[in-house]
């Protein structure tokens, strides 16, 4: 035995005086001198091309029922508004991302419900049809590791998620349905109240006092399917109800913290330590107004009232009188934009959550094609900025790779395993 | 239940826009429905109302039209239809619909409040198409988007339009 120990560790001391050491090239930070910004950049780009990259929220399938939109062509967003497509993703090396399925809420009957579902099925293969005909750069995840396996493929990985829950009904069967067409998280409810559960925005206020009764066992079903629940746009009784029925971690794919932006979409301190202690994640949002209060602008406003000031009362305008004003308006608006936050504003909302919850609870949701979208990350071709941001403020490769997707991840395996162990459960 | 009720039922249907002032995205939605047993076509749109004023007398903040209130000008609806006629039609089975108010109402409040307009026609002969031009507010926002329901009996479907595509058709 003893001589086969010896031979081991031969072997192994043989293999590894032939393999060779990594190549690491001398950084200014090893080499005590100041790293210039264009080395830090670069060191940012290496890590943003290392580290898989996610974004948990992106509204495009509405962009993909505008007819002959084409996710294989470059869009200019400042044309179109369009904030992602495939050769943008590319450019910005976002390597995976969650296209959301959404659908207004509308009236709660049984034939609204069955039009909310046709309609999010069509949407949904929508976003299949587009990962079908561009099969050579993206493919369709289902899997944690999908979008791992297709990075390695050099593709870009496309899970569907639905935002709203609306499209359910009052079916709880729905569910496996949605879950079998792939869903892999759902957004329990949008800006009005549903069947399932309050919304934080509805302006007729609370109507469940949280979760309905039905979406306890949407939440439930969730759990047992391996759905992950996403909690973003929920009122705050809400997340507090179905943190304490989930048996899983549950994540918010497009949320901030509200101590920094007071905003009722954004989540308190306790919310915050509350998805935390139970191993769940806060996807930080680039919507300029869950990222700071709105400035003013002042420029617009005194070129508007300066155009007012010229015109006639709008009722004794003729048409072509009032097309003119309109163009001059949106000139206007073109000329002096509302400010947008930046992305300094956005990795604040990240070391405050790093700050009060450590660094495993935190990741990004753009909300691109949703009003998602600042200054330096505007839309999909510039996520990179975040990753630069980050390396800027000291965050390690390894503190960056939890960032962009490990954590949410983490959440997903989570939510997957308690699912596998259910239907184990179930079979016995 | 009848298309009359459903319109006056409606919630507020407009989303995203929680934070006019940033303003992110601009929306509205349409909503058209034709059920064969009761042989009529409704049409339900839904505007900001920030949107509209903005259109109209062209400051967003300026409700003096008081359009969907009970103190509306005379003037405020003529005002509304020549505006529409301009950037939104429905034509069923190849013939355009001509606008004329069912009824209005104003949902929500402050920035979020939306004005819900509902058409109704009477319609004896099955759809064979609808051809759909919205382009409200795109004289305005370079990004507006304009979602489009449309449910022809059991066939329901969506669309979304703009200004580089704002008419589309849909054949049943």
């Amino acid at each position: 035995m003893r001589y086969q120990t010896l031979f081991a560790a031969c072997l192994a001391l043989l293999v590894a005086s032939c393999t060779e050491p990594p190549k690491k090239e001398s950084t200014a930070l090893e080499t005590g001198a100041a790293e210039t910004e264009a080395q830090l950049v670069a060191r940012a780009l290496a890590i943003h091309d290392r580290v898989l990259t996610m974004d948990t929220h992106a509204d495009t399938p509405l962009r993909m029922i505008e007819p002959g939109f084409d996710m294989s062509v470059r869009h200019d967003p400042n044309e179109s508004g369009s904030k992602v497509d495939y050769p943008r993703m590319i450019e910005g090396g976002l390597d995976s991302i969650f296209f959301a399925t959404f659908v207004a809420q509308n009236i709660r009957d049984d034939e609204g419900d069955s039009r909310a579902k046709a309609l999010a099925m069509q949407m949904i293969d929508a976003t299949i049809e587009s990962t079908l005909e561009n099969a050579d750069t993206v493919g369709l995840a289902l899997t944690p590791d999908d979008a791992i396996e297709l990075e390695r493929q050099g593709k870009r990985a496309v899970y569907i998620a639905m935002e709203n829950g609306y499209p359910i009904g009052s079916d709880l069967a729905n569910v496996e349905v949605f879950y079998d067409k792939g869903v892999r998280y759902i957004t329990l409810v949008h800006s009005t109240n549903n069947d399932l559960a309050d919304s934080s925005t509805d302006s007729k206020g609370p109507e469940h006092e949280g979760l309905s009764q039905f979406g306890e066992e949407v939440v439930k079903e969730m759990n047992r399917l391996g759905i992950m629940i996403d909690v973003s746009h929920a009122s705050d009784d809400v997340f507090y109800d179905t943190i304490a029925l989930s048996e899983a971690p549950i994540i918010a794919t497009h949320s901030n913290a509200r101590a920094v932006t007071e905003h009722k979409r954004n989540m308190s301190d306790d919310m915050i330590t509350t998805i935390a202690e139970h191993g769940g994640v806060v996807q930080v949002t680039m919507y300029s107004g869950y990222l700071r209060a709105a400035p003013g602008n002042p420029k617009r406003d005194a070129a508007i009232a300066a155009a007012r000031a010229n015109m006639k009362p709008p009722s004794e305008m003729t048409d072509d009188d009032r097309a003119a004003m309109r163009e001059t308006l949106n000139e206007i608006n073109q000329a002096f934009p509302d400010p947008l936050a930046t992305v300094q504003h956005a990795v604040d909302h990240i070391d405050y959550i790093v700050s009060l919850v450590g660094i495993d609870h935190v990741g990004i949701g753009c909300d691109f094609d949703g009003g998602g979208g600042i200054e330096g990350v505007f839309d999909a071709s510039e996520v990179m900025n975040i990753t630069i941001e980050l390396v800027r403020r000291g965050y390690t490769e390894e503190e960056i790779g939890k960032i962009w997707s490990g954590n949410v991840l983490r959440v997903f395996r989570e939510v997957q395993a308690l699912a596998e162990q259910k239907a184990t459960k179930a079979a016995i | 239940m009848e298309a009359r009720k459903r319109a006056a039922l409606c919630l507020v249907l407009l989303v995203y826009c929680v934070d006019l002032q940033s303003h992110p995205l601009k929306l509205s939605l349409c909503q058209i429905e034709y059920a064969s047993a009761e042989k009529t076509l409704t049409i339900e749109l839904r505007l900001f109302l920030m949107d509209v004023n903005e259109a109209l007398v062209f400051d967003p903040d300026n409700n003096e039209l008081g359009l969907g209130q009970p103190d509306e000008v005379p003037h405020a609806e003529g005002m509304l239809l020549d505006y529409l006629n301009r950037f939104f039609y429905i034509k069923a089975n190849g013939k355009q619909l001509a606008l004329k108010i069912k009824s209005m109402s104003l949902n929500g409040q402050g920035n979020d409040a939306a004005l819900g307009l509902t058409f109704s026609y009477p319609s004896q002969e099955k759809i064979t198409s609808i051809e759909i031009k919205n382009a409200v507010f795109t004289d305005l926002f370079f990004d507006q988007s304009n979602v489009v329901y449309v449910h022809v009996d059991d066939d329901s479907r969506s669309l979304m339009l703009n200004k580089k595509t704002p008419v589309h058709k849909l054949v049943y």
